[in-house]
């Protein structure tokens, strides 16, 4: 296969992949259940709330695997577009179908017990973030005008990796909650597991909201709508903090209906990006191009998947008073 | 119906093209030739088209002409640079001087919206000390404006065209913060970066009249860079896809192909209407007021063709100011290639500028100043520019050519001073119409060649600190008209006053380019624009206050005390 050639494949396969994820992430699980409590059954019961804790790590699961489809799809466009110039920009792509393929993997795994490839895979993912981030950060400080509006808004984007970073930090804390079915109350590290997923979360949220900012302001906020992922995202960041600081064992009825509405609004942005797309010359006749042109499509449900985490923790709060 | 832009009216029956659909109309007010309109304005450029569209919204009958086509961009334009030449003004005209310039593509356009359906969309403030050059920095001549007021109307027009511009702009004074962002920069952009930072002067990206983002039926920018040659998209906001649709919706009548010959005057002095030609036919359109808006070289052709026995020398033109003081802005280059593909052709030519020289005011030899910015010649001008400029032919220039890609090249936009002896008159040759030619004759003085020599030298060094190699210098290109009709507080040296009202008939106005008494160092459009605002504001006032039919010599009092213009800029 020629070089070009393969960057299509890899680039179509990657977006492909991640769409069927995102999809089998938010599909109902039907007869779920049914498996869970047979499976459930046979094993031993040591820790007070095992199926608390397992509910909550495969919800942690999933919302680690949209984000990692988000990614997956947003790379896979944005490092296609950059024609993969730097062998590189080809990690990402990998890195979160990998971190994909262990979330899904974690959300039907009923076992109270961290999984060490999990584990490694997203630790791996967390490590990717955060090299992608200084890779970014030297793309944009390395050209002319170094740190500067020009160079933020056409840079490579800084906040972008840490999607990814996120996504591994998420799965890992689910393997960690996990972990602890059988020990008294869900922890990380010594510290409350809930709550602070619901902290890591929020700060999630507040980052990816400063991405959609300092993008959107690039587009001048040209449509209102613009304006929404600037302001719901830090609203339910705000009720997840508050959440965290004290909220053990309460239902926080309207920070998880918040979290529902984040939720929407991660897929709506979608419907939004299509509509942006077809305002480029051509619209959408002219895909090929202005997918790569308009606002990134796969960008918004990055939100859906810190919003679904804020609901594991959230979850995982209200069932575990000392979670 | 056989719909041909250049050679069949386009707007009429009720309807003008809808220039953001492929054969779409919108629909379009008219007026009887028998129905005296408030306004005639002849040109629809970036001061006719921002003049017709304030007035109609301000509630006056309004009749704008244009000598060209009316085009809907998304259909009619090609990315072809040979066919676009249908955009340019290429009536005969006869140049001379010891500096003759050179007419057409580069200079004037003739279509609804005039030269912006292929300006190069750079829409830059003057500095403030320019209004009041003569008395603050000692050459040229004084504007009769306020530089605070030009401020909000600059505003205005900004906002006007969603000017994609830089967060924060480097030189003079605060101004509120462009309505779109700037644009990414191209490889040619980034090397007048990384040469103005070589030489520790500022730089930054050039504010620009082409959209950034969406905006309603308006396509971004794509950056294939067809710009000069006119925009297809509609991401660049000329007068064709900003005043003149919005002239229409408010009630204007916008007539295509229609050359104005001729501006009655009647018994009492005061101007009638115009005497125009469409169709294959003469016609009169009467009016209550005329506004001339044909650009440097038409509008005082058209003022000095007009002449009666009342006016031998013209119309407005008792200071036999008319035509005089012609500057052109001097567009002098360097150029040279990198080791890396540069495409300077992609994107908008001139993505990043430094007006260094333009605040500057140490280590200079010269009155005046200059900005220079990137560029992005297309490939048939670059073989023209090689093969005139640069004098290659045969083998060396198609040797030349293979370097295309890696061309990178500095060009300023130069203050060049009035001077009475460059100027605009009639020659005795007639044109398509039977209308006598202007003759332009243009001589560049010692000033102009001290700031041309000071840019070829500081843009030389840039460009290599840059890191470009084998540089040459085009030495001779100029760009933009002003002048031939110049404002000012005094009827025996200005033909204008402030508000754009002849002194001599108070019924005739002239807003466009021509009125400008000095040009500064940045491209014009954007001045004419904000002069145009104004202008609609004072008029209004004046409709307001019955002051209209008055003359100009009693009724030209600034409406704000400020005339001190130039205090607290630095
Ligand atoms: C290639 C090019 C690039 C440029 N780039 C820039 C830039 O980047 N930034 C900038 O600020 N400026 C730029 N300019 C200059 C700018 O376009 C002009 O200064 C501005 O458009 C002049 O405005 P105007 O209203 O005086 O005349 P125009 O915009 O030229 O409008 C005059 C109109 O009047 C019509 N007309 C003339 N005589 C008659 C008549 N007798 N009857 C009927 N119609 C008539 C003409 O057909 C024309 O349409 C550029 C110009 C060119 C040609
Ligand atoms: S580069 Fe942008 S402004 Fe220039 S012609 Fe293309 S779309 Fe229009």
């Amino acid at each position: 296969m020629s070089r070009a050639v393969e960057r299509d494949v890899l680039a179509g396969a990657g977006l492909a992949l991640s769409v069927l994820a995102a999809a089998a992430v938010l599909a109902p699980k039907a007869g779920s259940s049914r498996i869970r409590s047979q499976r459930i059954a046979a094993l031993p019961r040591s820790g007070p709330q095992p199926r608390t804790a397992v509910r909550a790590a495969r919800r942690l699961n999933g919302a680690a695997g949209m984000l990692a489809a988000s990614v997956l799809a947003d790379s896979s466009v944005e490092h296609y577009r950059g024609s993969f110039k730097n062998r590189a920009m080809y990690t990402p792509l990998v890195v979160s179908a990998l971190t994909l393929a262990t979330s899904l993997h974690g959300t039907s795994d009923m076992r109270p017990l961290a999984h060490r490839l999990r584990d490694g895979c997203y630790l791996l993912a967390a490590a990717t973030g955060l090299l992608g981030t200084g890779f970014h950060f030297y793309n944009v400080t390395k050209k002319v005008g170094g740190f500067s509006w020009q160079n933020l808004f056409y840079g490579a984007p800084l906040g972008a990796p840490m999607a990814i970073l996120l996504s591994g930090l998420l799965g890992f804390c689910s393997e960690r909650v996990r972990e602890t079915a059988r020990s008294p109350r869900p922890e990380m590290f010594g510290l409350p597991a809930a709550r602070t997923i619901a902290a890591v979360t929020g700060a999630g949220l507040l980052g990816t909201s400063g991405e959609a900012g300092l993008l959107h302001f690039r587009g001048a906020f040209h449509n209102p709508f613009m304006a929404v992922p600037v302001t719901l995202p830090p609203i339910g960041a705000a009720l997840l903090f508050n959440a965290a600081a004290r909220g053990q064992g309460r239902a926080h009825p309207f920070t998880r209906a918040w979290m529902w509405l984040l939720t929407a609004m991660g897929l709506a942005g979608v419907g939004f990006h299509a509509y942006g797309v077809s305002r480029n010359m051509g619209g959408w006749r002219n895909w090929s191009q202005n997918v790569l042109n308009g606002p990134p499509l796969p960008a918004p449900p990055s939100f859906t998947g810190l919003a679904l985490a804020g609901l594991a923790a959230l979850g995982l709060m209200r069932e575990h008073r000392d979670a | 119906m056989y719909d041909d832009a250049l050679h069949m009216p386009r707007a009429r029956q009720g309807q003008a093209p809808d220039v953001f659909r492929p054969g779409g109309w919108v629909p379009m007010r008219e007026y009887r030739n028998d129905e005296p309109v408030d306004f005639v304005i002849v040109g629809t450029g970036a001061g006719g088209g921002t003049l017709a569209c304030k007035l109609a919204e301000y509630g006056f009958s309004v009749v704008a002409f244009d000598a060209g086509p009316y085009f809907r961009p998304l259909e009619d334009f090609a990315s072809d640079e040979a066919e676009q030449t249908k955009l340019y003004w290429t009536d005969d005209r006869i140049v001379d001087g010891a500096n003759p310039l050179q007419l057409g593509s580069n200079n004037s356009g003739k279509a609804v919206g005039g030269s912006t359906v292929h300006f190069a969309m750079v829409s830059l403030r003057f500095r403030p000390e320019w209004f009041k050059s003569r008395t603050v920095l000692g050459y040229g001549a004084d504007w009769p404006l306020d530089w605070r007021e030009m401020w909000d109307y600059y505003t205005e027009v900004e906002q006007a065209l969603k000017i994609s511009g830089p967060v924060t702009y480097p030189w003079g004074p605060p101004r509120p913060r462009y309505p779109y962002r700037a644009h990414p920069l191209n490889a040619a952009a980034r090397a007048l970066a990384k040469g103005c930072e070589a030489l520790g002067i500022d730089w930054t990206e050039t504010p620009l009249a082409t959209i950034s983002a969406p905006r309603g039926l308006a396509h971004p920018c794509v950056y294939r860079g067809f710009c000069v040659t006119g925009c297809s998209t509609n991401a660049k906001q000329s007068a064709l896809v900003t005043w003149i649709p919005r002239a229409l919706a408010a009630g204007a009548e916008i007539r295509d192909l229609a050359m104005v010959g001729r501006i009655e005057v009647d018994d009492n002095g005061l101007v009638s209407g115009v005497h125009y030609h469409r169709d294959d036919g003469w016609h009169f359109q009467r009016a209550r007021n005329v506004v001339v808006a044909g650009y440097a070289i038409e509008t005082p052709r058209l003022l000095l063709n007009s002449a009666t026995d009342r006016y031998r020398d013209g119309l407005a033109n008792s200071s036999g100011l008319v035509g005089k003081n012609l500057m052109t802005q001097s567009n002098q280059a360097v150029w040279g290639v990198m080791d890396d593909e540069v495409r300077s052709y992609k994107g908008p030519p001139s993505l990043a500028i430094t007006e260094h020289w333009n605040y500057a005011d140490k280590g200079k030899d010269f009155f005046g100043g200059y900005a220079y910015m990137s560029q992005g010649p297309l490939p048939q001008l670059w073989a023209n520019t090689q093969a005139s400029a640069h004098g290659l032919w045969g083998g060396p220039l198609v040797e030349e050519m293979k370097n295309y890609n890696h061309v990178v090249g500095l060009k300023i936009v130069g203050e060049m001073l009035p001077q009475e002896t460059s100027r605009v008159t009639l020659a005795d040759e007639v044109d398509q119409y039977g209308l006598r030619i202007p003759r332009v004759t243009y001589s560049w003085c010692d000033n102009d060649k001290r700031l041309i020599d000071h840019s070829l030298k500081f843009m030389s060094r840039a460009l290599q600190a840059a890191g470009a190699k084998d540089l040459w210098i085009q030495e001779d290109d100029t760009c933009h008209l002003n002048g031939t009709a110049r404002m000012g507080d005094d009827a025996g040296t200005s033909v204008v006053n402030a508000d754009c009202r002849s002194w001599d008939i108070p019924n005739l106005w002239i807003c466009d380019g021509s009125v400008f008494p000095t040009v500064g160092g940045v491209n014009p459009s954007l001045t004419i624009q904000a002069i145009a605002c104004r202008t609609a504001d004072r008029i209004r006032a004046m409709a307001r206050r019955g002051e209209l039919n008055r003359s100009a010599r009693r009724s030209s009092a600034p409406i704000s005390a400020t005339t001190d213009a130039t205090a607290s800029t630095a």
